[in-house]
Order: C-alpha cells, then structure tokens, then sequence
C-alpha cells in the first residue's frame, strides 16, 4: 500500500506541475495583449458569499455600460469587453484575479469593489502601470499610487463632511452613532467623523460585526433617546435596523447615512414608508431621480436586472465605464494613432492619468448631474447633495 | 533531510532495508518541482500567476502539514488552525514592518520575521494545548474554534497605529520571484521536521496516544507532555505559514483567518487521508489548484457556480472515499489493481 | 430598566440560538456527527417562507410549508450524503456536512440572487408595560421557544418513539438489540432538527426580516457553541447554552467599550465553561472503560 501511496503522490505532483507548466509559457513582458480583439477592462469584485450584492450590481452596472458602448459602435469600431472576477471580498484572491487579469490582456481597470481587496489591488496595478477607476472602494488609501483613481467619495471625506454637517445642525444635542466594526467603510467614516466633531455633541456609539449582524435590539435600545442617528453602513444592515426599530426609536429622530445607504428604497421586500422616521444621506447618487441621465440610468438597469440589485455601487460603475471611454475617445480623436486595440496597460495607463491629471472632465449619472474631475491625487471632485429619501411622517 | 538513517541504512534499519528511499520520495518530489521551478523561473518564462498560484501552495501544504500532526496523528479535532496562522501572520508581519527599516526588505528580515511569527503561534499552541489536556474530543475541537475566532476579533478591534484594525496590517512585499521558492524550501523544512518527530520515538508515543489514551498512560507515556508539544508544533508552522501569508499579500486583515479558513485547511488534511503526511501534501496542492483554477475560469455571472462544484466534488470524494458501503467499488478502482489487472493484488497492500 | 429590557432582549435571542442548538444537539447525541449544513437549512426554511408569503400571503401557511420542506430537505441530505457514511469516521462526515452547507449557499444564490430580501411575515407591534418598552417579536420568540421546549421534552419524556431516540444516543448497540430500528430513529431525529431549524428561521425572520444565502451561517456557529456550552447531546443544555448565549451577547452589545468584543466574549465565556466543566454545564460525564 505505501509504495503505492508513494507512486500515486509522484503521478498527482507531476500532473500538477505540468499542468502549471502549461501555464507558464511565455516570456513575462508586456506581450499580453498583443493578441487583443477588443479592449479590455477588469475588475474584481465579491461575487459570491455575503457581499456579493455589491459586486454584482457593479458587475451589472459595467456590463451594461460595455454593452451600450460596443451596441453604439465601441471606439471607433472596436469593441471592449468586461472580465469580472470573484474576489469574495478576501484580500488573498487578489494576487491570483490581478495576474489572471493581466495575463488575460487587461489593459485598463475598475479596480475592486470593495476597500479590502483594493488595498491589495493598487501595488500590483502600480507595479505594472495599469490605469484603474474604482467605482466603490472608497478607503483613503486606495489611489495612493499613481494609477490609481475613485469614482466614488474618500472615507475619510465623507466623514469629514458628516461630521461639519452634524455640527451645523445639531450644536449642543446627543447624537447616536450606529457603525459596523469590522467593515473598513464603515469604520473609515467613523473615525474621521468622531474626529472632526463639534466638542459641544457628545455621542451615543453603538455597533455591531459579522457575527452580530441578526439582532439590533439591544443596539436599538442604547440609541432610543436619540433624535439624530448617524449611521455610516451600507443599506443592507441598515434597513434591518430600522425596521427592528419601529416603534422603539423615536417618529420624529432623523437617520442620516453616507452613500452607503443609497439602494435602500430599492431593496426588495422593503417598504421605505413603513419607516416613520426621516432617512437621509449624503450621496453623490440619487436613486429617486425621475428626469435626467440618472432616472434614465435607473429605468434601463431595472429593466435589464430587477430593482433589488439597484444601488450607487452600479451607478458609479456605469459612470467609471463611460468615463475611462471618453477619456479613451478624448484621446483617440486628439491623435489617431495614440489608441489601438493591441496597445498595452502601461501605454494606456499613461495616457489615461495625463487626461484625469490636467483636468479631464466627465458628466454622468452620479455627481448630480454636474460635471466630475478628478484631484492630482486620484480622490474625485464632484457634487454630493443630502437626498432626503423618505421625510419624517 | 537530517537523518542519518539515509546515508546508513543498513545499520541502523535491519527491518525494511529495501526501499528506504521512499521514505523520502516526498522530499525527492518536492525538491525536483523546487529545482525545476528554479531554473524556468531563472529562464524568464515564469508567470506571475503561476508564482501566486506556487506561494498558495505552498502556504496550503505547511498549514495541511501542520494540521495533520493534529488531527492525523494526535487524534484531536482542530477547528481553529487558522487562529495561530492569524497570529503569525500579525505578529510576523509586524516584526517586518519595524525591521524593515534597520535591515531593508530581504532575507534576514524574513528569518527574524518567521521566527518570531511562528514561536508567538507556538505560545498560542501550548495556550490551547492547556485545555486539551481536560477536553475531549468535539469539546476541545469548539475550544480551538473560539480560539481562533477571538483572535480574529483582537486582531480586528486592534488600533490603527498596532496592528491596522479593520484595513488590516500593510506588510512589506518580498520580492515575488524569489518568494515562492523560500515558500517551497520551508515546505521542506516543516516535512522534514514532521517527518522525523513522527517516524521517531516521540511520534510513535503520540500515535500511541491517539490510538488509547489510556492504554498510552499505562505504558508510561507522559500523555500531557505530548499533546502540548504537538499542540505547539502545529501552532508554530502554522504560525510560519502565517508569516509567509503576510509576506505575499501587502495587507494582512483578520477576517480572512475565521471559520471558514480552518475548515477549508481541515478538509485538506481529511481528504489526503487521516495520518498521511503525503496525503495532506497533494491535497493542499490540489485543492488549491482546484479553487484557483475555478476562480480565474468562471468569471462573470458564472462565479457563482464555483462554490457549487467545489462542493459537489467534495461531497463526492469524501463519499467514494470514505462510505462502506462503497469499499468494493473502490477495491476494483484502485489503481495498482487496474494496472496488473491479470497480477494476483498483493495481500498485505 | 434599560438593563430589563437587554435582558428581554437577549432571552429571546437566546431562544433562537436554543431551537437551532437542539437540532444540532439532538444530532449529535444520536447520530455523533456534528452536522454543519444544520444552519442552512434555516437559511432554505427563511426562503421557503419568502416564496410561500409572496404567493397567498398568509403567515401560517409559509410557516407549514417551511416546515415541510425543511424536513424533506433533512431528510433527503441525511439520506444522500450522511448514511452511505454511516460506519466511517466523524471526520468524513463533518466535511460532507459543510459540503452540504457550501451547496446550499450556491444554490440559493443562484436560485435568489446575491441580493438580500426583505420578508414581511405580520407586524406585531410594541407592548409597553411601565417604562418597558418590548417588541412584538420579542415575544414571538419567546412564546415560540418556550412551546418547543416544554412539547420536546414531553415527547421524549413520555413518548416510545421518544424513549426509543434516548436510548439510541445512550448506547446505540444496546438499543439496537432491544428491537429499536437505529435508522430510523436518526431520520426521526432529523425530522424533528430539521422542522425545529424551520421554526427558528421563522423567528430569526420576526426579528430580522432580511435574508441572503448566509442567513444561516451565523446563527448555526452560535448555537454550535450554544450546544456545546450546554453539554452536546444534552436537551436541555441546549437551552441553557443558547439562552445564555443570547443574554450575554445583549448585554455586551449594550455596553459601549466591549461591544466590539461581544463575539470574542462569547467564545471566552464559552472556553472558560468548558474549563470548569469539561463536558459542559449539563453534558454527562463520560468514563472511558479501557
């Protein structure tokens, strides 16, 4: 039996290494896409396991946006193709996605979905001088290199803008604060706004994790005086929290959310107006639109994919898409011959940042209709509004 | 390979003097593929991905390795090995970030770093191991569970300034091209120390052990000495492994070390057949394989189904491979039976 | 009074980690096989009752549906992928388990999406006594769990069948010489985990009305502790160990400095039992004959 283990462990090592043998070929140089048909873009996004809802509508969101780009032609007669990756917002997948994608001629990016695995992204997309737009991982680290550039507002941002909202109006009061420990968004915010808060507020803080995520009712309980409750976390936690609430926590408090919250009028099952308290953010997305490129993104998303996936997560990828198109397009039609289809990431990556450098402007379905740029840094400049999704009743 | 036993067989291993060598076909096996990674990756035709995909190998055949001294050998259900890998990983890491300045990012940043990641995860071991000695079984298995699970929640609810909190801890990057090798020579190193405790006495005492306990108490071997010294074995390679994580991912973030992780390393060391080193070795590889392979084929809208062929084919494997009913079956399909198909199989195999 | 209603609170929580840990226990202590999927299976009752709710609307009849294909479903794993194991090692059961369990998470998003959805099963308002504020589904659960416990306990109290599943996890050999069918009597036991995990996808629903395909992850390792706590195999340690589970995670999550913690309290508490009272709280001591 053992001389047979033995004869059986040479066989299974041996195909194994042929196999990754197979995988090699090829010198490692920039040639990856000299093959190339169509322009590629990738990205890596959890598409399974619990935050797939958030891959998946951004997934969806760029798919679509290719599609509409290639149905009206591509650039110039090219087309450009989508590679999603599933990264299950595991920070570890993403040597594996990036080399894979690279491998498979990637020559332009969106990045992550999510902060986590971004953090990884970001040195292998700098190592190799590929250009990425990132439409929601929003860490203050993530367009720390060169190449790297968000669509959606900086964590530290956006608590920063909480936080001298809530000091302009809630001067002198308590306030609840309800985050998510373990989730780098949510903790990002929460720190920068504890930090830029108004000595006169004190705050009641409350959280939850992963492993706590069922039950908010002792969470609930802790902020039932409360008349404002900031909570910087994504809808699905929060919807839960307040529908759990109804009827503990005050009808006249206001909920006030970053853009997080965004998609919560859209979940399915979830009626908005059950809630009788006001549920606010700050949002660059507005997903009640009715006239306009958003409405108008909003009515082609939900007839292709359902409502239940509908969030600022798919708005800003669409947005991230048409941006890197038009920059594309930008600069094919200053000079034909600067962007062809076997160009490789480095020669793109190149051309891109000089655009998103000296002020490269985009409109699109997010930033409220108004026009997107970008700061030397890779952070975006654009309008946010505080939508009022649901007034008090 | 320390054993003097390879150059002197015949002296010192009067009962089985033909065939000793392949005792050491692992090594042989794995120093081949080391040797010949080496030389295509000196060549130039070496990917990146294939080099991620022989670190994730590597680390999953350490972890498997480890695990089994466990689970294989001391009979002891471990469902939180992922836990000391974390602490490794953190503690390891973070020794680079702060040598990394004194020494730069190379070789004895890396050796410091792995000993000081792998003894923090041996403490950890001898601090699980303690409660081995009243627990039993699924018991002690929930133990090491909560274990590994506090750890994650330390790690998580750490500062920014310690050890990153939530974005995890940033680690410096070993140069790739090298590091999948030093992986590789580790995964020689931790066999050839496994290997030898466990083919010696102490290794007999703890198969002892896991056999009957009490029979083991009886013919005087010191059961308690044993188990913690298993327990912090494990825990230290498993540590290593960590350490070797932090050294190919620029983030270390403790989410990944949960639940999920211990029980994806135990199905390693289960499918490669409870007690066989070589088993667990080409199980972590290919199961690894198997995942990555998935991963970059089904992208897209297909991403879901990886989750379901990687469970259906382990329902399956383990069901061929374990189910009585089933051992027929697997007698006709074995392979050296379908090779000397005319041949009379041999009675002791 | 805030502290009463934390403690309300966790009580009930508490009982939902106690019905899903009395299917693990009961599993345990008849079939020793620690089943992993048995959290999925709440997960597939949580969806069941979304379907059924979103088709007539009526509460009761999702709940009996739920039910049913929970333990159809039980019973078609525990034959598919548990039995032909019957007679190999744990080992290989637990990994068929969590196989089981990584099957039913992709087939439920590929069947609902990765979206969660809201189920809206009735609203059954706030109870105010005093200064207390309570929640309908507080109650629910608690009324729920309750039920559960006293009709088990009088089921395997009082009943042959019930005797007959005592028996077989005292001594399987045994039992199976005085003429108990032992196959039988583990399907039984998956019947009853199985409508039990029904149940408590239903109050996990009451109280958090959102479901994707992880629904049951969580809750299936906090009532594994739970059942662990409170001595695996043992009925009524199951409650135990699930109540206080609940009570301590609500109260930890009430105070502010700790609440990041509250799941590694959990598990501290849990080590920490296990230390005093290797067997857990109620769990038998086993003396190992040589």
């Amino acid at each position: 039996m053992k001389k047979f283990t033995k004869a059986m462990c040479l066989v299974c090592v041996l195909a194994l290494a042929v196999t990754a043998f197979a995988a090699c070929g090829g010198a490692k140089s920039n040639s990856y896409t000299a093959n190339n048909t169509e322009f590629v873009i990738g990205m890596s996004g959890p598409l399974t396991g619990g935050a797939a809802i958030y891959g998946t509508a951004v997934r969806n969101a760029a798919e679509m946006a290719v599609e509409e780009i290639n149905a009206n032609g591509g650039l110039n007669g090219t087309m450009f193709k989508l590679v999603a990756m599933d990264d299950k917002h595991d920070a570890s997948n993403i040597a594996t996605n990036y080399a894979s994608l690279y491998e498979g001629g990637m020559q332009v990016s969106l990045g992550t979905v999510t902060t986590a695995p971004g953090l990884e992204f970001k040195t292998y997309a700098n190592d190799d001088n590929v250009f990425f737009l990132t439409p929601s991982a929003s860490g203050d680290d993530i367009p720390e290199f060169e190449t790297g550039y968000q669509m959606c507002f900086a964590d530290g941002n956006q608590g920063k803008v909480a936080a001298s909202y809530v000091n302009e109006n809630c001067k002198g009061q308590t306030i609840g604060v309800f985050y998510k420990t373990d989730d780098a968004y949510s903790k990002g915010i929460f720190d920068q706004f504890k930090e830029n808060l108004d000595a006169s507020i004190t705050t009641v803080d409350t959280s939850f994790n992963d492993a706590t995520a069922t039950d908010f009712s002792t969470q609930i309980d802790t902020l039932k005086d409360c008349k404002f409750i900031f909570m910087p976390i994504y809808y699905d936690p929060a919807s839960l929290f307040m529908t759990q609430a109804v009827g503990t926590i005050a009808n006249d408090a206001i909920y006030y959310g970053c853009d997080g919250l965004d998609g919560i009028d859209s979940k399915e099952g979830f009626d908005i107006n059950s809630i009788p308290q006001e549920v606010s953010m700050l949002s660059h997305f507005n997903s009640k639109a009715t006239d306009g490129p958003s409405a108008e993104f909003i009515q082609k998303y939900v007839a292709k994919y359902g409502a239940d996936t509908l969030n600022q997560f798919g708005a800003s990828a669409y947005d991230c898409v048409y941006a890197i198109y038009t920059a594309m397009k930008e600069a094919y039609e200053a000079d034909n011959s600067s962007i062809y289809v076997t160009m490789s990431a480095s020669e793109l990556s190149d051309i891109l940042k000089a655009k998103f450098q000296n002020g490269f402007t985009f409109t699109g379905v997010t930033g409220d209709g108004k026009e997107i740029s970008w700061e030397a840094d890779g952070t975006v400049n654009k309008t946010a509004i505080k939508y009022i999704i649901k007034e008090a009743d | 390979m320390t054993k003097t036993t390879d150059k002197n067989v015949q002296n010192t291993s009067p009962i089985k003097q033909k065939g000793q060598w392949k005792s050491f076909l692992n090594y042989i096996v794995i120093g081949g593929i080391l040797i010949f990674f080496l030389i295509f990756s000196m060549v130039g035709g070496m990917k990146s991905s294939t080099q991620y995909l022989l670190e994730k190998i590597a680390i999953a055949m350490i972890l498997a390795v480890s695990l089994s001294m466990v689970v294989g050998f001391l009979g002891e259900l471990s469902l939180g090995h992922a836990g000391f890998m974390c602490v490794g990983a953190y503690l390891g890491g973070k020794t680079a970030v702060l040598l990394v300045p004194a020494l730069g990012n190379g070789l004895p940043t890396l050796l410091i770093s792995l000993v000081v990641g792998g003894l923090s995860a041996a403490i950890c071991g001898i601090i699980v191991g303690l409660p081995a000695l009243r627990l039993r079984g699924d018991y002690l298995a929930i133990v090491t569970l909560a274990f590994g699970e506090i750890v994650k929640s330390i790690f998580m609810n750490s500062s920014s300034d310690s050890f990153g909190g939530a974005l995890g801890l940033k680690t410096p990057r070993y140069d790739r091209n090298s590091l999948f090798i030093f992986s590789f020579v580790l995964v020689l190193l931790t066999l050839a120390v496994v290997q030898n405790v466990i083919r010696s006495r102490h290794g007999r005492a703890v198969t002892a052990i896991r056999d009957s306990e009490i029979a083991a108490r009886a013919t005087g071997i010191s059961v308690t000495r044993y188990k913690l010294i298993v327990f912090a074995m494990s825990a230290f390679f498993a540590g290593i492994a960590g350490v070797l994580y932090s050294f190919s991912n620029q983030t270390v973030q403790s989410v990944k070390f949960g639940f999920n992780y211990s029980i994806e390393i135990l199905v390693m060391v289960v499918l490669g057949g409870m007690g066989s080193i070589n088993g667990s070795l080409i199980a972590s590889a290919l199961i690894t394989f198997l995942n990555v392979r998935l991963a970059t084929v089904l992208t897209g809208n297909l991403a879901v189904l990886q989750n379901l062929i990687y469970a259906l084919v382990l329902i399956f494997i383990v069901i061929y491979k374990n189910a009585p009913s089933l051992s027929g079956l697997r007698e006709k399909m074995r392979f050296q039976n379908l090779l000397h198909k005319n041949k009379k199989p041999k009675g002791s195999e | 009074m805030d502290f009463i209603t934390t403690f309300i609170n966790g009580l009930s929580l508490g009982g939902i980690y106690a019905m899903i840990a009395l299917g693990y226990t009961m599993v345990y202590g008849i079939a020793k096989m620690l089943n992993f999927a048995h959290g999925d299976i709440i997960m597939v009752g949580g969806y069941t009752i979304l379907v059924v709710l979103n088709l007539c609307g009526n509460p009761i009849l999702a709940t009996i549906a739920a039910i049913v294909l929970c333990v159809v479903l039980g019973v078609v794993v525990e034959k598919l992928a548990y039995k032909p194991l019957r007679g190999a090692s744990n080992l290989a059961v637990l990994i068929t388990a969590i196989g089981v369990s990584y099957l039913l998470q992709s087939l439920a998003q590929i069947i609902f999406g990765s979206a969660s959805k809201m189920v809206n099963i009735a609203n059954l308002g706030v109870l105010q006594v005093g200064s207390i504020k309570i929640q309908g589904y507080t109650l629910f659960t608690l009324i729920c769990t309750i039920v559960v416990m006293i009709a088990l306990t009088l089921f395997i109290r009082y009943t042959k069948l019930g005797k007959a599943m005592l028996a077989v996890s005292e001594d399987r050999g045994a039992a199976q010489l005085m003429g108990i069918n032992a196959n039988r009597i583990i399907t039984i036991t998956f019947i009853i985990g199985s409508a039990l995990a029904a149940v408590a996808g239903l109050c996990t629903l009451m109280k958090a009305p959102s479901i994707n395909s992880t629904f049951g992850a969580m809750p299936g390792i906090k009532a594994f502790t739970a059942a662990v706590i409170g001595g695996i195999g043992s009925i009524p340690g199951a409650m135990l160990g699930g109540i206080l589970l609940g009570v301590v995670e609500s109260i930890s999550n009430k105070i502010t400095v700790i609440a990041p913690y509250t799941d590694a309290i959990e598990f501290g508490i849990l080590i920490v039992i296990l230390l005093i009272r290797p067997t857990g709280i109620l769990g038998k001591k086993r003396r190992e004959k040589v």
